[in-house]
Order: structure tokens, then C-alpha cells, then sequence
């Protein structure tokens, strides 16, 4: 029982009230819960793109300023690294400007110097060359080309002056060589008319030169390297204005020296002749671009972020391999044009994007973010570009323009915002912390909500539960179930109901048990006193059974036949003789011997063998009697009576019966013994009842009933009809109790004097039956019509 | 003393002896506690005896044969008076209550 009920308790908890209570709860809150986390998401994510487009405008901003700061600083570094090299351009100038413009002192200085081994210029004629040139040792070396040499391979007179005239540059070219920014190499380079080369340190520079130009000693020095040069400058002699950069000193774009075979950019600074009529050389350092590479290369950016120099055209002068590579450009080399120059622009880029980058005004910086495809996928790069300040500049076949070289800064956009994606990575790594954080809070508030709801619902449902239990025990017939009542809730008051209505029907079961229990007891003892009664019953029925036949077989018995109703000449006899339930002891015979004829009718008291036999013991004394020729009415009764008094005696019986005879003869009856009325209907319908209380006693009560006896004579005529009968035809009870009574016999028989005696019997018999309806019958029925033929 | 049931109501008061109903009871045994209560008031000896019928609607031949064997046996105590009271509106009453007094000359019998 325990079992079932707690299977039944666990199987309830999925439909019961509880868990519909307990889902409730649980689906509002999660409801509630993953709305709030819903928004909370969608907040927290909102929250995260606004920072993290905040971080990247913030980013983007503090990038472009951090670039601009850098390519600034870049720049300026640059600048003051070219104004460091145009100082010391202008120092080396100003000097050798200055002996120029003191052509005493040049001469007093260089004769002085002459005394110096250092200083001597020991020139000797190199025929394979057609040059001169003074041999290593000296503070300097001078080329002096073939065309500035007379046949015999000595130098024109006018050139022997300026090649001694010039060495004084070797008093100051060392220093500047040693000072400053690192330099290739110092030198001074003659006018038109005798352009000899004067170079510190000592270098072959003509056997150099032979190697790398080929037939430079064939052309004017200036003409075969830049051409276009000299011209220039002989503009600005006497026209400072016509400078396009208002300073002395041109840059050569870069190109490769004859001398050290190296790629450099020449800084030229014109000297003027005393008058400033005219160019009176030049004096130049070479600087190799490396040096300024130093500068752009030691530019760092992010991880692979990379500097680049660049002339205002686009041509890259100083750029890594990598940077080649990712601006899509290669150096090409110009031939043909003096000097050897390269030309590495950024308008031969294969990328659309590098190609079409302008370089920025003076002073400003441009952050351009192009696409370039890097390995055979696209990658944006940031590109600054910052333009150097304005400088002379010579270029093959352009002459000399003002041009501003352009820093570059290139930086892949994914590196400068590497720390954007990252901070962006941590941005969604924190949403998603947040939104598992949400997800944990949620289900752990959930699993709160629910385990807190579970107890609740059992302490709201216990008292329910108790009920269900309770009502299910009771509906097993356990009515001694009370339930707790704890409280005053509905819940408390359905208990209360619940325990008043268990103990009700407890009471009214175990009164209803005990009631049954009675009842069973009586009808136990009644069933075993039906049983008894009903093995007696049986007994007995079969005993009245018997004895019924017995009776009805000794009526049967005694009845004349009809073949004896129909042997008196006059007389047409009809009878109905109908035993009760209970045969009664009616006696009726027809007796003719002779021509004597004589009826009788009787009725014995009580029912049954007994009776029977009496009526039995009268029809034989009657027969024996009537045999024996005995006429007279009385002695015939009086005897009779003796004989059935003495038997009656003999037999105990204490019965007793009505004995009455109707003689016939010659159209005349005559009536003797004390029995029921006798009808007499005349043809003519009238009628006489004949009593016979006088004529007679009931047979066996007394000895001798002599005194009682009498007789009386009516005529019976032909069509008369005599009607006879027991007290079973006057005695019949209808159905509402009424008997059938003299009154309804004589209308009856009247109704049907004339028919023949059988009809008339039958049609008497129907109307008693009509009369008896279904009413019990209690008594023998006997009716005999008499009619006279 | 009294015989009551649904048909008939036989009770005594003193020495009378009052009959009330229908009695049809089945064969003289059925009669034996009537005649005993009927002996019971002889055996008091009384100075005379009233049998009071008027009100008994119907006595079958059974019931007949118990009156004519309790009037024999009054004969036996001629100091015994005997009255029957019966009724002519009752048809068994005046057929059968005048045997009566032809077995007991003693016997008063009034019919009303």
C-alpha cells in the first residue's frame, strides 16, 4: 500500500497541482529572466560596438596623430639632416667662395701649401686615360680630364693655375669630411672651361670613372654628367632670385658615383667668379642615401610598419625590399643620361592605389588607408606621407626644380590596428564573459527560483497532498482517515470538510456494518427457519398433494356416469360438479332401479380424504339402501343417518354433512332431508323455492334424528325444471367479495329455463363463472338442472 | 380472551361470546383453538352462555359443524343456560342457527 502510494505521489508530481505551480513559477521567471538577459545582451553588445567603434575612432584619431607626429619628426630629422649637410655644403662654399673673391690670398695660401708634401699635387699623365691624376698620399686627389691637357700630356697653362689655385681645399675638406653627417666624399669641381675634379679622400677616381663612364673624357665633365646643370646655375649668377629654392645648393637625385661606385645624392653648391658673372665651379659633398636610409630605416612601426624617401615625382629613393615589394615598385635603371640614375616611382606601382598618391603640399601630412594585394590577398595599408622642405633639385633631363622629397610611412592597417582588433577581441570576449555570465546568473537564479518554488509549492500543496492522499485512502475504504488541519486557509477548510465527512461516513459505515450485521443475523435465523418450514412445507404438500388426488379420484369415483343421468324415462339430468383447490365433500348421485328414481345432493363439512370418504360411506349406504327397495323418504334417512352416525363415531372424524333426495315418480317430486334450497322454474317461469331446513338434520350429528325428518310433494310437470345445488354456487365470491346468492342463481336459471338441461347448465355455470371472475374458489361447485322431458 | 385476525375477531366477555367476520378456516382442526376458548368459558361454569353472531357475515360447513358439536356438548350442562344471538340479513344464519335448536331444546335462539 505504501508503495502504490508513493508511485502514485511520484507520478502525480509531473500533473499534479504542485508541478503546474512549480512550472508557473519557473516559466515566469525564466520568462522574466531571459527577457531581462535578452535585453541585458543586447545592451552589453550595444555597449561593445559603441566602445569598441569609440576605440576605433579613438584609435584611428591617436594613429593619424601618432603618425603625423612621427612622420613630423621624421621629417624634420631629414630636414636638419640635409641643412646639416647644406652647412657644411655652404662652410665648404663659403671658403672656397672666399679665396675666390681674394685671388691674392688664394695664391699667397696655396704657394704657401705648396711647401707641404701633403698638399703638393704630384700629377701624372695616365695615357691609357688621358688623364692626370696625382698618386695616393695626398690630402686629396685631382683628375685633370684629357681635354684640359695640351699634346704632351701636360696640363693646360690655365689649368695648372686652378688645379694650384685649388689647393687650399684640401686645408678644410678633410674636416669636413670628419664632422657632420657621414660623407661619401668632399670635392670641388672646376668651371666649364676646366672642369677638374678635386677630391677628398683620396680615391683612383679617374680610373673609376674610365671603368663606370665610359668616354666621359671625351665630352665637357659637365656636359657628359649633368647636362643642363651649369647652364643653370650660370642663371642664377648675379640672379639669386632665379633660384627656384632660395639657397645656393642643388641636390642631385640620387645616382651612382663614378668614383665609389655607390648609389649617393650630390649636394652642389656653384661658386661665382669674383664679378658673379659667372659659375667658378662648384664645390659638393656626396652623401650616400644609406645615411638617410639610417634615418628612414630606423623608422619602426608596429610590427612591419616601414619608412620610405621619395622624390616629389614619386621616385623612391630609399625604401627596404619588403617595402618594394608591398608598394609594388622596382627600381629601373635610366640610361643614357649622365649620371646613372634609378627610378623606383610610385606611379609605376602595379597597385591602382599606390600609384595614385599625391604627394601633400608643403608642411602637411596626408594619411591615405589603400589596398594592395600582398601575397595574392588584398591588405590595407595606412600610407603618410609628409613632403621634406623644398630643395634644389637637378634631375636628367629636367634641370634643376624645386622639389620637396616625401617621407613615407607604411604601416598595414591590420598591425596599426592590431591593438583596435584586439581591444575588439577583448570587447566580444567580455560580451561573451557577460552574456555567459548572464546565461549562469540566469539558469543559477532559475535553479534558485525553482528549488525555492519546489519548497514553497510542498508547504502550499502539502495540505493537499494530505487531502489526495487522504481522499484516495478513503475512496480504498479506509474511512478511520483524518487528515491534520494546520492554518486557516481554504486548503485548511477543505480538511476540516474532508474530516467531518470521513468521520460521517465512518460513523454511518460501521452503524451501516452493524445494521448489516443484524439484518444478516435475523435473516440467517429466518432463512433457517424458511428452511425448515420448507422441508415441512414440502412434506406437507406432498402429503395435501396426495391426499388432493386421493379425494378428487374418490369424487371421481362416486359420480354417476352419464349413461345413469339419462336412463329415467320423464326426467333429462344435467351436472357440473367442479372440485375447489381443496376438494370439498359435495355428494351427488342419480339412483334408478326399477322405475324408482331417486337424486340425491349433500355436502360434507371440511375438505380433503376425509371428506371424501364420508361422501364415499353415503353413496354406498344411499345405493345400498335404494337397492334394497326402500321407498319411504324418512325411514331411508333415518337409517342412512343411523349407519354414517355409527361410522362417523367408529372413525372420530366429528365431520358431519347436508343430505337431501328428490324422489321422482308420475310427474311428481317428493323432498326429503334438511339440504340447501331447491328451485323449482315452471314452465311458465314461475318460481318456488322449496326450503328445506324442516325436512331433515345434517347426517352424523345425531343418533337418531327421526323427530327432524319430513317430506314434501310438488308436482313436476313436463317443461318444469328443478335446480339443485351445493353452497359452493350460492357462497361463490366475486371478485369485490360479493357472493353469488340465491337472488342471481334463480334470475340465472330463469334466463335459461327453457333450453334443454344440458344447455341450461352450461349457460347457469357461465354465469357463475362470470360472476366468480378471477376470484379464488372456495368451495366444491355442484349445480344439477332437472328437466322434465 | 380473543381470536383476532384479518378475517375475523372472536373474543369473550364473561360468559358472552362474541363472533366478528368471515370464517372460512380449513376443516375442524383449524377450529380447535375457537372450540377450546369456547370450552374454556364453559368450564367456568357460567349460568348461561351467549353466543353472539350478528356480526359474523360467513361460517363455512366446518365452521357449522364446531357450533353444532359445542351445542351437543351444552346439552350435557342442562344448567347452563344458552343464548344465540344471529341475524336474518345473513343468509348461512337462518339455514343453519335453527339445527341448532333442534339439538339443544335449551338453546335460545333470537334471530334479528
Amino acid at each position: 500500500m505504501m508503495i502504490g502510494a508513493t508511485k502514485q505521489a511520484v507520478g502525480g508530481l509531473l500533473t499534479s497541482f504542485r508541478a503546474k505551480f512549480v512550472a508557473l513559477i519557473g516559466a515566469a521567471v525564466l520568462l522574466s529572466l531571459l527577457m531581462g538577459g535578452a535585453i541585458a545582451l543586447w545592451n552589453v553588445q550595444q555597449l561593445s560596438r559603441d566602445a569598441s567603434s569609440e576605440i576605433e575612432s579613438g584609435l584611428s584619431k591617436a594613429t593619424e596623430e601618432y603618425l603625423t607626429r612621427y612622420i613630423d619628426m621624421t621629417a624634420q630629422r631629414a630636414d636638419l639632416m640635409f641643412a646639416r649637410t647644406y652647412d657644411q655644403v655652404n662652410l665648404l662654399a663659403q671658403f672656397s667662395q672666399s679665396l675666390i673673391d681674394q685671388p691674392a690670398l688664394g695664391t699667397e695660401i696655396s704657394t704657401l701649401l705648396g711647401e707641404f708634401p701633403n698638399f703638393q699635387d704630384t700629377l701624372v699623365y695616365n695615357p691609357k686615360g688621358n688623364w692626370v691624376q696625382n698618386s695616393e698620399g695626398g690630402s686629396s686627389v685631382v683628375s685633370v680630364w684629357g681635354y684640359l691637357l695640351d699634346n704632351s700630356g701636360n696640363m693646360q697653362p690655365g689649368v695648372e693655375q686652378a688645379v694650384r689655385d685649388t689647393s687650399n681645399f684640401g686645408l678644410i675638406a678633410p674636416y669636413i669630411m670628419t664632422t657632420g653627417p657621414s660623407k661619401l666624399q668632399s670635392y670641388y669641381l672646376g668651371p666649364r672651361a676646366y672642369p677638374f675634379l678635386r677630391t677628398t679622400p683620396f680615391s683612383e677616381q679617374a680610373q673609376t670613372f674610365d671603368k663606370l663612364y665610359p668616354g666621359h673624357n671625351d665630352q665637357n665633365w659637365w656636359d657628359f654628367f649633368f647636362p643642363g646643370i651649369y647652364e643653370a646655375w650660370q642663371g642664377w649668377a648675379g640672379h639669386p632670385e632665379a633660384r627656384p629654392v632660395q639657397t645656393e645648393i642643388t641636390v642631385v637625385a640620387p645616382y651612382v658615383d663614378a668614383v665609389t661606385g655607390k648609389l649617393i645624392v650630390s649636394f652642389f653648391h656653384p661658386l661665382y667668379t669674383q664679378s658673379r658673372k659667372d659659375v667658378a665651379g662648384i664645390v659638393g659633398v656626396d652623401v650616400t642615401p644609406d645615411q638617410l636610409t639610417e634615418l628612414i630605416q630606423g623608422v619602426k612601426i608596429a610590427e612591419s610598419g616601414f619608412a620610405f624617401l621619395a622624390q616629389q615625382d614619386g621616385n623612391v629613393v630609399t625604401i627596404g625590399q619588403a617595402g618594394e615589394s608591398l608598394l609594388g615598385i622596382a627600381p629601373e635603371k635610366i640610361e643614357g643620361s649622365g649620371v646613372q640614375s634609378f627610378d623606383m616611382s610610385l606611379a609605376n606601382s602595379r597597385f591602382a592605389d599606390i600609384a595614385n598618391l599625391k604627394v601633400p603640399p608643403a608642411g602637411t601630412t596626408t594619411i591615405t588607408e589603400v589596398t594592395v594585394d600582398k601575397d595574392g590577398t588584398p591588405q590595407k595599408l595606412i600610407v603618410a606621407l609628409h613632403p621634406l622642405a623644398a630643395m634644389n633639385m637637378w634631375q636628367p633631363n629636367a634641370g634643376i626644380l624645386a622639389q620637396n622629397m616625401v617621407i613615407g610611412f607604411v604601416v598595414p592597417d591590420s598591425e596599426i590596428y592590431a591593438s583596435l582588433y584586439a581591444a575588439q577581441n577583448e570587447i566580444a570576449a567580455a560580451t561573451n564573459r557577460i552574456a555567459q555570465g548572464i546565461l549562469i546568473s540566469i539558469v543559477s537564479f532559475l535553479i534558485v527560483v525553482l528549488a525555492v518554488s519546489v519548497e514553497i509549492s510542498r508547504r502550499f500543496t502539502a495540505g493537499l497532498v494530505v487531502l489526495a492522499d487522504a481522499a484516495g485512502r478513503l475512496a480504498r475504504a479506509d474511512y478511520d482517515i483524518q487528515v491534520p488541519i494546520r492554518g486557516r486557509d481554504e486548503v485548511a477548510r477543505v480538511g476540516g470538510a474532508f474530516n467531518t465527512m470521513a468521520r460521517e461516513i465512518r460513523e454511518h459505515t460501521e452503524t451501516l456494518e452493524q445494521r448489516v450485521a443484524d439484518r444478516t443475523r435475523q435473516l440467517a435465523s429466518a432463512n433457517d427457519e424458511i428452511q425448515s418450514l420448507y422441508v415441512k412445507l414440502k412434506d406437507e404438500n406432498i402429503r395435501m398433494g396426495a391426499e388432493l388426488d386421493i379425494a378428487r379420484r374418490i369424487q371421481a369415483m362416486v359420480l354417476p356416469t352419464l349413461a345413469e343421468h339419462n336412463r329415467i324415462p320423464d326426467l333429462e339430468i344435467a351436472s357440473h360438479v367442479e372440485p375447489a383447490d381443496e376438494v370439498g365433500g359435495d355428494y351427488y348421485d342419480v339412483l334408478y332401479t326399477q322405475g324408482r328414481a331417486r337424486i340425491g345432493i349433500g355436502d360434507v363439512t371440511g375438505h380433503g380424504v376425509e371428506s371424501g370418504v364420508l361422501m364415499l360411506m353415503v353413496q354406498s349406504v344411499a345405493m345400498a339402501l335404494h337397492e334394497r327397495g326402500l321407498d319411504d323418504p324418512n325411514v331411508f334417512l333415518e337409517v342412512l343417518n343411523r349407519a354414517i352416525y355409527k361410522n362417523i363415531e367408529r372413525t372420530q372424524s366429528g365431520k358431519h354433512l347436508s343430505l337431501a333426495f328428490l324422489d321422482y315418480a308420475d310427474r311428481s317430486i317428493t323432498i326429503s332431508g334438511q339440504h340447501e334450497e331447491f328451485i323449482l322454474i315452471r314452465k311458465d317461469a314461475t318460481v318456488r323455492r322449496i326450503d328445506t331446513i324442516d325436512l331433515g338434520f345434517p347426517i352424523g350429528l345425531e343418533e337418531d334424528i327421526t323427530a327432524f325428518l319430513s317430506s314434501i310433494q310438488v308436482p313436476f310437470e313436463p317443461g318444469d325444471m328443478m335446480v339443485l345445488y351445493s353452497d359452493g354456487v350460492t357462497e361463490a365470491e366475486s371478485e369485490t367479495g360479493d357472493l353469488y346468492e340465491m337472488d342471481r342463481l334463480i334470475a340465472s336459471a330463469l334466463r335459461h329455463h327453457q333450453k334443454t338441461a344440458t344447455d341450461a347448465v352450461v349457460e347457469m355455470i357461465a354465469d357463475l363463472k362470470a360472476h366468480i371472475g378471477t376470484q379464488k374458489v372456495h368451495d366444491d361447485i355442484t349445480l344439477v338442472i332437472l328437466k322434465h322431458r | 380472551m380473543e381470536i383476532k385476525t384479518a378475517e375475523y375477531n372472536i373474543w369473550a366477555e364473561g360468559a358472552i361470546i362474541h363472533y366478528e367476520g368471515t370464517l372460512r378456516l380449513s376443516g375442524t382442526d383449524a377450529y380447535q383453538d375457537i372450540l377450546t376458548m369456547m370450552q374454556a368459558v364453559l368450564a367456568g361454569n357460567p349460568p348461561m352462555i351467549t353466543m353472539d353472531l350478528t356480526q359474523l357475515e360467513f361460517l363455512n360447513s366446518s365452521g357449522i359443524n364446531l357450533l353444532a358439536k359445542f351445542t351437543i356438548e351444552l346439552r350435557k350442562h342442562p344448567d347452563v343456560a344458552v343464548k344465540v344471538l344471529g341475524s336474518t340479513r345473513i343468509p348461512w344464519q337462518s339455514k343453519s342457527l335453527p339445527n341448532l335448536q333442534k339439538l339443544h331444546k335449551g338453546l335460545e335462539l333470537v334471530l334479528a
